[in-house]
């Protein structure tokens, strides 16, 4: 008997913990409730929505995960998203458990940042021959908030359609939006200016992160650690990087803060090119001037990293 | 291949561990310790998961210190009458395992540690392949010092008892052995095949070995050759090293069961 009263107890307790994540406080109908996929595009919304009344933000992933590679949605999340109305992701294959999401919330409004932003700079590509036609189709880099112009499209996509699905902030986003990008865009010319006098452009990176970051700034990648991130290179593919340092007169192996170091140590030990670290802006602190921060730390690594 | 130092810093330590595991493997086959082996290596994500809770960025001491304790517990409770042996070890198995996956995949990225799931042997670097060699002649020691005592012990444990060898410290020592040379090797052979490493080459050697000295020979030879085989050809086909090692050592033991049986029949 003292059994079957401690296994109903348990199963009281239970339900009432269960109970108490579960059942959040309903929301009054003029609130709008929005959720960002992950920490770029949170620091993106919190800047263009600041000071708004009646809006609440809140962001999916934690500023701890990083890239959402192989991001597996928690009952946590799935709760998130149901008590959400608007759901501002950044796109172009970044969030690979998307389509989930949106098939169990169809009444979901979902702001896609990279809207027409990836197929305009891949068809700009194609058009002045850089890429091999269609090598994009199977598989596009998703990573374009590391470059500071096209995360500045980013953040006026967000804002174009914020303003379209919560026109009583109208006023107050537009300038918010101005604001924001103001700084963004003294933030380009600071790195540009900066990055034109080095003299070193031949890098390698851990992943594709920094591929429109290269790009924007005229770096040279000549190879990527993890083709795969969080597989470790095979001895050969190892041994291909290491060659293609060697021949190709790299400066800098840049990790990133999210992945382990172990591969790069390796190839720097092979062959006496130094490793630095370079922030794709995706963990932090939930600042309003995260990206900014990051960037400018970033600036500071690349000139100590290829300066004279 | 070898012009480059990586994959000499990988064979250095293929050098050091696979004999090790060679040795080790012998009384863990011999003892039928198999599946606690298993367990201890599964425990390692605990361990792991630990060092990330305490914020450790190398999480070697917070698994070596789980996995001690983890080690002796299973030794203590596997004397427990209530239910059978493997039972009682499985029940801790999974608890350790689900315990680390829980905390790791807290935040819905537990790819960051999938490194460890499958070791990372090319990673290696002098100082950590010095760490395995300080272990490697700590077993040596320990078994000069109590291989006949293990021995008997494996044979008959009441027979060991009435020579006044104290069985539960001997047994005690061994298993903080086994947990030591599992935790500190994991990172470079991963959770999911320590144990084949440690299990295929001693059972291939029981198949063909005569006695307890060709026994342990083969082993270690079996182990060595596994190992080094496998990173050549894991770096001529550009496969993962660690499973290549086990699939190499697994062939070995098939071949050496058919010579078994040829030498039967």
């Amino acid at each position: 008997m003292k059994r079957v009263w401690i296994i109903c107890v348990m199963a009281v307790l239970t339900l009432l913990l269960g109970g108490c994540t579960i059942n959040q406080p309903a929301e009054a109908d003029d609130h709008l409730n929005i959720v960002t996929s992950f920490y770029p595009i949170y620091i993106a919304t919190s800047n263009i929505i600041d000071g708004a009344e009646n809006v609440s933000l809140q962001c999916l992933a934690s500023p701890d995960v990083g890239c959402l590679h192989d991001y597996q949605l928690t009952v946590k999340d799935m709760i998130t998203l149901e008590t959400a109305d608007i759901f501002v992701i950044n796109g172009g294959g970044a969030e690979s458990f998307l389509d989930k999401a949106v098939s169990a919330y169809p009444d979901l409004i979902v702001i896609n940042a990279s809207d027409e932003i990836l197929e305009e700079f891949i068809h700009r590509e194609e058009e002045e021959g850089l890429l091999e036609e269609h090598s994009h189709e199977d598989e596009e880099n998703s990573h374009i908030w590391v470059s500071v112009s096209l995360y500045i499209e980013e953040v006026k996509n967000i804002s174009k359609k914020l303003i379209e699905y919560n026109p009583e902030n109208a006023d107050l986003y537009a300038s918010n939006t101005e604001a924001y990008i103001s700084r963004l865009e003294s933030l380009g010319n600071e790195m540009h200016q900066g990055l034109t006098s080095i003299s070193k452009r031949n890098i390698v990176t851990f992943h594709e992160a920094f591929d429109y970051f290269a790009e924007e700034y005229d770096l040279n990648i000549v190879a990527v650690v993890e083709r795969e991130p969080g597989t470790s290179p095979s001895a050969s593919e190892l041994a291909e990087i290491i060659d293609l340092v060697r021949a190709n007169d790299v400066s800098a192996i840049f990790t990133e803060p999210q992945y382990s170091k172990s591969a790069a140590i390796t190839i720097a030990n092979e062959t006496g090119v130094p490793v630095y670290e370079l922030d794709p802006v995706v963990t932090g602190a939930f600042e309003k001037d995260a990206y900014e921060k990051a960037m400018r730390n970033n600036l500071d690594v690349l000139l100590e990293a290829l300066g004279e | 291949m070898f012009r480059y130092e990586f994959i000499k810093n990988a064979l250095y330590a293929i050098l050091i561990i696979t004999p090790l595991f060679g040795i080790i493997g012998t009384v863990i086959v011999n003892n039928k310790m198999a599946f606690f082996s298993d367990a201890l290596g599964h425990s390692a994500l605990t361990g792991i998961a630990i060092g990330a809770l305490l914020g450790v960025t190398n999480p070697t001491i917070s698994m070596v210190c789980f996995g001690i304790i983890f080690a002796l517990l299973l030794n203590k409770i596997k004397d427990i009458k209530v239910t059978s042996r493997d039972t009682i070890i499985s029940v801790f198995s999974s608890t350790a395992l689900a315990l680390g996956l829980v905390i790791l995949s807290k935040n819905g990225n537990f790819s960051k540690f999938s490194n460890y799931l499958i070791g990372d042997i090319l990673s290696i670097v002098p100082s950590e392949i010095i760490a395995l060699l300080v272990i490697a002649i700590f077993v040596i020691v320990f078994w000069f010092l109590f291989f006949n005592k293990m021995f008997a012990i494996s044979l008959n444990s009441s027979l060991a008892k009435s020579k006044n060898i104290s069985v539960k410290l001997v047994e005690n020592l061994f298993v903080v052995l086994v947990a030591l040379i599992v935790m500190m090797s994991i990172r470079w052979v991963g959770i999911l095949i320590i144990n084949s490493l440690l299990i295929l080459p001693a059972a291939a050697s029981r198949n063909i070995a005569r006695n307890i000295k060709e026994y342990h020979f083969y082993s270690i030879l079996i182990a060595l050759f596994s190992g080094i085989v496998g990173l050549i050809v894991s770096y001529m086909q550009g496969i993962a090293t660690g499973p290549t090692i086990v699939l190499i050592a697994s062939l070995i033991f098939f071949v050496t069961y058919f010579i078994r049986k040829k030498i039967g029949d």
